[in-house]
């Protein structure tokens, strides 16, 4: 049977900051910043939160169901490393603001950057299974940024800084159904590999901390890993001739052009004219978003995969291959089909157009953004929030049906439409 | 190959990530960073040594070099064992 994206969408913030401008204010070396190839990132706003991104990357596709088509969504997943309560999960939210049927499975997981895959990939084996013939499942991957960096340590090393400017805040939401009509998985052409490291996590609440080196050591790895298990599973695969578009999880474009670089040097022997042109061809259009977005952790495999639809050519249908890495860690290269007529529904949702439409921060605006950061820290039982911090930021959400987080009471959060 | 020679092949793929640093004197105790080299670059400089060196371990196994001197050692070890 046919399985995979029948629909998905990208919430990308109501506001963004231009990194090179935050490099040069933080005083990094920006001698070598552009080869890491960052450009923006989103940052969430005191009245965003996990779930209202979340809300705002899934309600454009499920208004777009029929009422019949809606009330089959019978599993809803938020992956998630942002979650905002140990035991109540943030897909309990979701479910109310999408107003979706009770008759539905809810939880949230998490593996760091991995979550949205392992999402997807249960919402996959939950429509596979046939045990609920018709039902579509709801994938939700939301993660956002909202502090600073836990202190560099003996272990914690200075590059770690470089994770600021990447660290971005974002939703994707993918409907998974047995109509994939944006992109149909390859049914068993998996390779997931994983196993115990210690390079970046969250240790405390609304922090990170790791260090580069290890983490993307591990990525490269696991990049490696995944493709050889792939490869025993789908022998004639070929990583240059079998995939037309790499959709890489991308902490920053660097760190994926490097991924990219090293993978053909090994597997297809490529010199460096030939590495460079085929990233242009293969992997650029995946990382279109990401660049400006940022790192939104569990959301940017999916984010990248949103990015190859709408900026891809496919006059016939194309194979994607995707990679996701998630921190600690586990990851997995699997692969898709998508054709022209999935990218003409997929390009409805203008993704492109909604980020071009953010607030642009100032550096002065995004440092204020700190102190009521602090204010919404995980825990916070009861805080009002004013939604007139930023007019400039809130008055562009005006008309467009967003979810702002209004209040918290009694640790309950209560959102509301923005009109 | 002796780690003279590991040192040298280092050298190299610096200079190959780091055009601007081709005829520099390295030294073991400098750090690569401190060269300019960011996380990117350092993980290239891994990557095109362990080929050179058609070294196959997983490159976590390489962490924890402080600087060249201990990269050196770590890829020396690595090699003999291999």
């Amino acid at each position: 049977m046919l399985v995979g994206i029948e629909a998905m969408n990208v919430y990308g913030g109501t506001a963004f900051l231009d990194v090179m401008m935050l490099a040069k204010h933080r005083g990094l070396d920006t001698a070598r910043f552009e080869n890491l190839m960052m450009k923006q990132k989103a940052v969430a706003l005191p009245f965003e939160d996990p779930v209202t991104f979340g809300v705002n990357a899934a309600k454009p596709i499920v208004d777009a169901l029929t009422p019949e088509e809606k009330d089959r969504i019978e599993l809803l997943v938020a992956c998630t490393e942002s979650g905002i309560d140990f035991g109540k999960s943030i897909s309990t939210y979701m479910h109310h603001y999408l107003g979706l049927n009770r008759n539905c499975r809810l939880f949230e997981i998490k593996q760091a950057c991995y979550s949205g895959i392992a999402g997807l990939q249960t919402a996959i084996s939950f429509v596979l299974s046939q045990a609920s013939p018709g039902a579509k499942a709801l994938v939700v991957a939301t993660d956002i940024s909202r502090f600073m960096t836990v202190e560099a340590g003996e272990e914690l090393t200075a590059d770690w800084s470089f994770a600021e400017p990447s660290a971005g805040a974002g939703a994707v939401a993918a409907l998974v159904s047995a109509r994939p009509h944006v992109f149909q998985i390859d049914v068993g052409a998996s390779g997931y590999y994983g196993y115990e490291v210690m390079d970046s996590c969250r240790p405390v609440p609304d922090s990170e901390a790791g260090d580069a080196d290890l983490s993307l050591m591990s990525y490269l790895d696991c990049c490696e890993q995944t493709f050889r298990e792939y490869k025993k599973r789908v022998p004639e695969a070929d990583y240059k001739e079998t995939f037309q578009y790499l959709a890489f999880h991308t902490p920053f474009g660097g760190m994926v052009k490097g991924a990219h670089r090293s993978m053909m040097r090994k597997l297809a022997k490529a010199k460096p004219p030939e590495i460079e042109t085929d990233f242009e061809q293969r992997v650029l259009p995946g990382m279109i978003y990401c660049q400006r977005v940022g790192n939104i952790m569990g959301a940017t495999a999916l984010l990248s995969l949103a990015s190859t639809l709408d900026n891809g050519r496919f006059d016939t249908p194309q194979r994607i291959g995707c990679f996701s890495y998630g921190s600690g860690c586990c990851s997995e290269f699997f692969s898709g089909v998508a054709a022209s007529n999935g990218q003409q529904l997929q390009r409805g949702f203008m993704i492109g157009r909604q980020l071009d439409e953010r607030y642009a921060l100032s550096i002065d605006e995004y440092e204020s953004l700190f102190d009521h950061s602090l204010a919404l820290r995980f825990g916070t039982r009861n805080k009002k929030i004013d939604p007139g911090v930023l007019p400039g930021a809130y008055e562009s959400c005006r008309g467009k049906q967003r979810l702002i987080l209004n209040e918290i009471r009694e640790y309950h959060r209560e959102y509301r439409w923005s009109s | 190959m002796n780690k003279e020679d590991i040192f040298a092949l280092v050298a190299r793929h610096v200079c190959e990530v780091i055009p601007e640093l081709e005829g520099y004197a390295f030294k073991p105790s400098e750090r690569l960073a401190d060269l300019g080299a960011n996380s990117v670059d350092r993980a290239e400089i891994v990557a095109l040594t362990m080929e050179a060196l058609s070294l196959q371990v997983p490159r976590v196994e390489l962490f924890g070099a402080k600087n060249i001197g201990e990269l050196v050692d770590v890829l020396y070890e690595k090699l003999r064992s291999a």
